[in-house]
């Protein structure tokens, strides 16, 4: 099948709307002419609604040749604040926008010819095909491209319907797929740097975005993580890796790394760990040090390691069994700081009770 | 005699296999990076990279290393250090290793190596060392034929679900002997090779079955209390789960009911009691015959089943795509066999202490401390204590390379 103009306006991410575009050959400096106004004012709008509501809006009876522009421009835009909250935001608000109009489509051959053209998926309709009812049928190797972000248990592939290396997909499912793969080909456009000098009106709306961003930005505060150590909140893993290890038993090397991780992350230094370590057991102290000083980052190649999330410590079979506090965190550290939330509530609790 | 030098009679066996057979090397050598394990001082060599087969074979001839690996990744810059070399993808790599199965009769092999003065002993280790009252040991398990049955089954299961639910032929699937423990099986596809490994992990637990609720799967009680399941003749975990808990209303026993604490033990009862009757409905298919069963029951059945269809494979391995693996077509250090490669139809009949066998030589003269019993080209031989033997090359080198014995002038 073949998409309409109303189509690539409504997913400017595909090639044909790539292809559109460069038809067009439109240049920066074009876009000086008054006649461009509408639409420079339409990107303008698709990067403030991206900041304010997390997506990018559509009107149902749009100027189709405004809608597949702008998107172009509004990626220059974007690039020109040089603000990487704002690359992300964006990439996520076109791809919510997608997935808004992607699930409710009437034709299934939509969705399939949007992602075998446009990223190379291997899919096909799946009518017929099994005694259960789906849509889809994609190949497991495009499907884990994007599912293992997605955090609920019905998108791990164990618990997928899974035959001769599809995976079955309901409509709804494949949307939130190719919105996925959508944002990561707005991201791969949000690299670089404009080079260009821009006209006037481009300036313009760069600024005033900018503005808002500061605005917004405010808003948001990172959470600290407090420099203490506090045993009482370690999570059921954490705890059972620390008694193994200081009651001298074995450790698998996955084991090792995510205690040591977590104690770094937790505000421990590499002493204080090498000394935990070594003290406790006949470790050597040397290889201990270098081991440690590696996982935080001061050897190799200098990344700083944090420990593995629940779901692979689960693979790697050092989850223990969850407690309370577990089923609302996915990652240990997360599960240490919310406890040290409540252990510090309760202690004031109890302070002034 | 000392380890070293039984460790150098030892390499002259290697060398001279070398010298006498080819090896072959792994597809877009260039971009791999390979590693050695050498007898002397038990060095690690990484980061070593050949262009061509040639280099290859004549650097392996000229070293005769214990152990030889490549990378299961490609790289841009093999040669260079981990952080510069340039990921550009990976071979799918599953192991299957005694190691990591609890299999009934690993506890009878287990024997134990003094690390002061090298003396053995079958079982557990000592508190003390008899010999010289050092007190680490390292802790070994002897290789058995059962064990190897049990990997080998594990191994069909894990083709099984390759070529059944990922839908790989089978001229894409390679099988492998270990050369040891175990078999490995590597999977050269261009679209699978850019996994990362959070997708490498999804399909870990999938082969697994980490983290499947069974009512995704089908599961579930219907609006009007009946209980609806899977069907056997489904694809995928849905005909894994429903031929589970067949298999397991097949054979389950009141003995096996202890296993499933929490579950009210009436409705177990009444599973076992009726048994046929529910075994028949099964093969039609029709959840709807079985009454009297609550949903909790079946989600703890079939959790317990499903945990028979997985296959044991090493999670490590799989997800790790920096990987060294073992070079097929070359000796195991621990053994003396060779990794050979097994056709997935063939696979059935291999017996691995006589289908990877490397040295083929005359009778030598060998004294062993200690040796369970064990199999090499359908012989049996041991057990052994203190005692001067004489054996044909490949159990004479099985002896020798575990550690156990030492050649006799």
């Amino acid at each position: 099948m073949v998409l309409s103009k109303a189509d690539i306006a409504k997913y400017p991410f595909t090639v044909e709307a790539a292809r559109y575009v460069k038809d067009l050959d439109l240049r920066i400096e074009d876009l000086a002419n008054r006649d461009y106004d509408g639409i420079i004012n339409r990107a303008r709008e698709r990067v403030e609604e991206a900041i304010l509501y997390g997506v990018v809006g559509w009107n149902e009876a749009p100027n189709y040749d405004v809608e597949i522009i702008s998107f172009p421009i509004s990626i220059v835009m974007v690039l020109s604040t040089e603000s990487s909250f704002l690359r992300k935001r964006y990439a996520l608000a076109e791809a919510k926008k997608a997935y808004n109009l992607l699930r409710v489509e009437k034709e299934d051959e939509k969705l399939v010819e949007i992602a075998s053209s446009s990223f190379n998926w291997d899919i096909k309709t799946a009518v017929g095909a099994t005694r259960q009812t789906y849509d889809f049928a994609l190949s497991f190797i495009n499907y884990l491209e994007n599912a293992p972000s997605f955090h609920d248990y019905k998108w791990k592939l164990v618990n997928r319907f899974m035959a001769d290396g599809y995976v079955f997909l309901m409509k709804d499912e494949l949307a939130r797929l190719i919105s996925e793969e959508a944002m990561k080909h707005v991201q791969k456009r949000l690299v670089g740097k404009i080079r260009a000098e821009l006209p006037p009106t481009l300036i313009q709306a760069v600024g005033s975005i900018t503005q808002l961003i500061v605005t917004q930005q405010e808003t948001i505060q990172a959470e600290e993580t407090p420099q203490v150590m506090v045993e009482e909140a370690y999570p059921p893993c954490i705890r059972a890796l620390n008694e193994s290890f200081h009651s001298n038993q074995s450790i698998s090397h996955i084991g090792r790394f995510t205690l040591t991780s977590f104690l770094l992350n937790i505000g421990l230094s590499v002493e204080d760990v090498v000394k935990l370590f070594t003290s406790a057991t006949d470790f050597d102290k040397n290889l201990t040090k270098y081991q440690v000083e590696h996982i935080a980052g001061k050897r190799g190649s200098g990344t700083k390691y944090t420990p593995p999330k629940c779901e692979t410590l689960k693979t790697h079979g050092l989850c223990p069994g969850m407690d309370d506090v577990c089923k609302m965190v996915k990652h240990p550290l997360a599960y240490y700081r919310r406890k040290l939330r409540q252990t510090k509530a309760g202690t004031v609790a109890v302070k002034s009770g | 005699m000392d380890r070293s030098s039984v460790e150098s009679f030892i390499r002259e066996a290697f060398a001279s296999y070398y010298h006498n057979n080819t090896v072959q090397s792994p597809i877009a050598i260039e971009r791999r990076e390979f590693g050695f394990l050498l007898f002397k001082e038990r060095m690690m060599v990484r980061h070593k990279t050949f262009h061509i087969e040639k280099d290859l074979r004549s650097f392996i001839e000229s070293t005769a290393p214990s152990d030889v690996y490549y990378s299961a990744a490609y790289y841009e810059r093999p040669d260079e250090d981990m952080s510069r070399k340039g990921w550009l993808g990976a071979d799918l790599i599953f192991d299957i290793d005694v190691d990591h199965i609890n299999t009934p009769c690993r506890v009878k092999h287990a024997y134990w190596i003094c690390k002061k003065c090298g003396e053995i002993g079958g079982g557990d280790p000592p508190s003390k060392c008899s010999k010289c009252e050092g007190e680490h040991f390292r802790e070994e398990i002897w290789p058995c034929k059962t064990c190897m049955e049990i990997t080998k089954t594990e191994t069909r299961k894990l083709i099984g679900f390759l070529t059944d639910d990922f839908g790989f032929s089978s001229s894409e699937i390679k099988v492998f002997f270990s050369g040891h423990r175990g078999y490995h099986v590597h999977i050269e596809n261009e679209g699978i090779g850019r996994l990362d490994q959070l997708a490498r992990k999804e399909i870990v637990d999938y082969i697994l079955g980490t983290g499947l609720k069974p009512e995704l799967h089908e599961l579930h009680e219907t609006k009007s209390g009946m209980v609806v399941g899977p069907d056997p003749n489904d694809k995928g975990w849905r005909g894994k789960i429903a031929r589970g808990i067949y298999d397991f209303l097949a054979s389950a026993t009141s003995r096996d009911l202890e296993k499933f604490k929490g579950v009210e033990r009436r409705a177990l009862e009444k599973i076992i009691n009726n048994r046929d009757a529910f075994m028949e409905a099964w093969g039609r298919a029709s959840w709807q015959d079985i009454r009297g069963v609550g949903i909790k029951t079946w989600e703890k059945i079939s959790k317990y089943a499903l945990q028979e269809q997985g296959a044991s494979i090493d999670t490590v391995v799989t997800t790790d795509i920096h990987r060294l693996i073992r070079m097929p077509t070359t000796l195991h250090g621990k053994t003396g066999f060779k990794v050979v490669e097994i056709p997935v139809e063939d696979l059935e009949d291999f017996d691995p202490f006589s289908g990877a066998i490397a040295f083929k030589g005359d009778s030598m003269a060998i004294y062993v401390n200690w040796a369970d019993r064990f199999e090499v080209r359908d012989m049996v031989y041991g057990p052994y204590k203190k005692e001067r033997v004489k054996l044909p090359q490949a159990a004479a080198m099985f002896l020798l390379c575990k550690g156990v014995a030492e050649p006799t002038e």
